[in-house]
């Protein structure tokens, strides 16, 4: 119940952490996604099943805050969500490796399907361009975020579930 | 008696001695032989005491350490709270300088109405190009309201909230914003993209573009007021063979170092949108 709890203050706090301070740190055009990294960070962990409320708290929160059209910015984490899971029952034995493999296709994910959407909302977007100029450099954020938002989830975790300890 | 008489003979003449030596040492006389004499002592007492400080010293500088440490990280605590108070200084100083020149902006157009506003936060999507605002409804900013600097266009009030605003840069992909040149009657368009670059297109093949002109706003389409300063001509793409030119715009604002704004409340844009004919399938 706790773990379902903890994920709106979290969710919460990455989200206006995401909005005031992470979005201005741009690489190129690129920006960092503090929601998707805690997303990974939660799914591929062996007690985060409830990684797709986790999802769809954070998506819901950064759908009231862009200017994406309402809610589609939760598809993109559900998204993120079901392959942390994946990975997690396959590589459960090596986390690191899957969150890794979990954001880079992730991001690729939530970068077309932002593309496509915007696309189809006439906005006057390059598909290469943007996969050049925008989503690169944000991986390359993403991953320059991934640990220090793993350690905070992975402390969050044991905090939840005190018997992981002996990890 | 003759033994006393001989002792106090000797007595007295050791205290005429005495006396005479005293005279001579207080007449001066006796500053030579006294320097030979005493200097050795002296330089005794001297190292003597030189080494008795050095063995007070060693008892009891520690504690003069640690008090002089104790004085410093005092010191330190002091200098740094002063610090910390000349930064808090300076940022206001920042933030009034920036609501100054909003403020001479705001009485240069004496017939526009303004409300100031903090930018506290930007989309945390990449490919768009909006900033947040604080100040929402309640303070009277509605949707489609222009947005300014000092320096320039902004951008237009995208959503409200009670307490918020959203705001669609002109930088933005989605944002198209009809202009004219400063010199020139000549109409375009400005189109933002998702790397930041504006570009200026529509403009007829007959106008005489040149770098370095102004683009102001020119109205048309009813979502902004006329005559604010959007950006200038940075770099013509020579396209002959097509039917409008195209130019690189370098915005007037700088979008990265947005710290506050001006909503101009006294300008209803026009939704045209019905006025726009749809083809027939």
């Amino acid at each position: 119940m706790l773990a379902n709890f903890i994920a709106i203050p979290v969710m919460l706090i990455l989200s206006v952490l995401q909005i005031t301070a992470v979005s201005r740190i741009v690489l190129f055009n690129g920006t960092a996604d503090l929601v998707l990294l805690a997303v990974a960070a939660w799914g591929v962990r062996e007690r985060g099943k409830n990684v797709f409320l986790w999802a769809f708290i954070g998506g819901l929160l950064i759908s009231f805050t862009s200017a994406m059209p309402l809610f589609t910015p939760i598809a993109p984490y559900m998204f993120i969500a079901l392959i942390a899971r994946l990975f997690q029952d396959r590589l459960w034995q090596a986390p690191i490796l899957s969150l890794i493999i979990v954001v880079f296709a992730g991001t690729l994910f939530q970068h077309i399907f932002n593309i496509v959407v915007l696309q189809l909302n006439s906005v006057n977007l390059g598909f290469i361009e943007s996969i050049q100029k925008v989503t690169l450099p944000s991986l390359l954020l993403n991953f320059f975020f991934l640990f220090p938002i793993y350690v905070l989830i992975s402390d969050i975790g044991k905090w939840v579930f005190p018997e992981e300890n002996y990890e | 008696m003759k033994s006393v008489s001989s002792q106090t003979l000797r007595n007295a003449v050791v205290v005429f001695l005495v006396v005479g030596i005293l005279f001579l040492a207080l007449g001066g006389f006796l500053r030579p032989i006294l320097g030979v004499v005493m200097d050795p002592f002296i330089s005794a007492q001297r190292w003597l005491s030189e080494r008795f400080m050095e063995v007070y010293d060693f008892f009891t500088l520690p504690r003069d350490v640690a008090d002089l440490l104790q004085k410093n990280a005092k010191l330190k605590d002091e200098v740094s709270s002063l610090q910390s108070q000349v930064i808090q200084m300076q940022e206001q100083l920042r933030e009034a300088s920036v609501l100054y020149s909003l403020l001479d902006f705001a009485r240069s157009r004496p017939e526009d109405k303004y409300i100031a506003a903090a930018v506290i936060g930007r989309d945390p999507n990449p490919f768009l190009r909006y900033i947040i605002i604080d100040q929402g409804s309640d303070d009277g900013i509605q949707h489609g309201m222009p947005v300014v600097t000092q320096q320039g266009l902004v951008g237009k009030v995208d959503a409200v909230t009670a307490s918020a605003a959203r705001i669609q840069l002109i930088t933005d992909p989605g944002s198209v914003v009809n202009v004219r040149l400063q010199n020139q009657t000549a109409d375009a368009q400005i189109i933002g993209s998702v790397t930041g670059e504006v570009t200026l297109e529509m403009l007829s093949q007959n106008t005489d573009l040149t770098p370095g002109e102004i683009l102001l706003t020119s109205g048309l389409g009813g979502n902004y007021p006329g005559d604010v300063i959007v950006g200038q001509v940075s770099e013509i793409i020579a396209t002959e063979n097509q039917l409008f030119q195209t130019a690189l715009v370098q915005p007037i604002v700088d979008f990265t170092a947005l710290r506050a704004v001006l909503v101009i409340t006294n300008f209803n844009s026009i939704n045209i949108n019905s006025l726009v004919p749809i083809a027939a399938p």
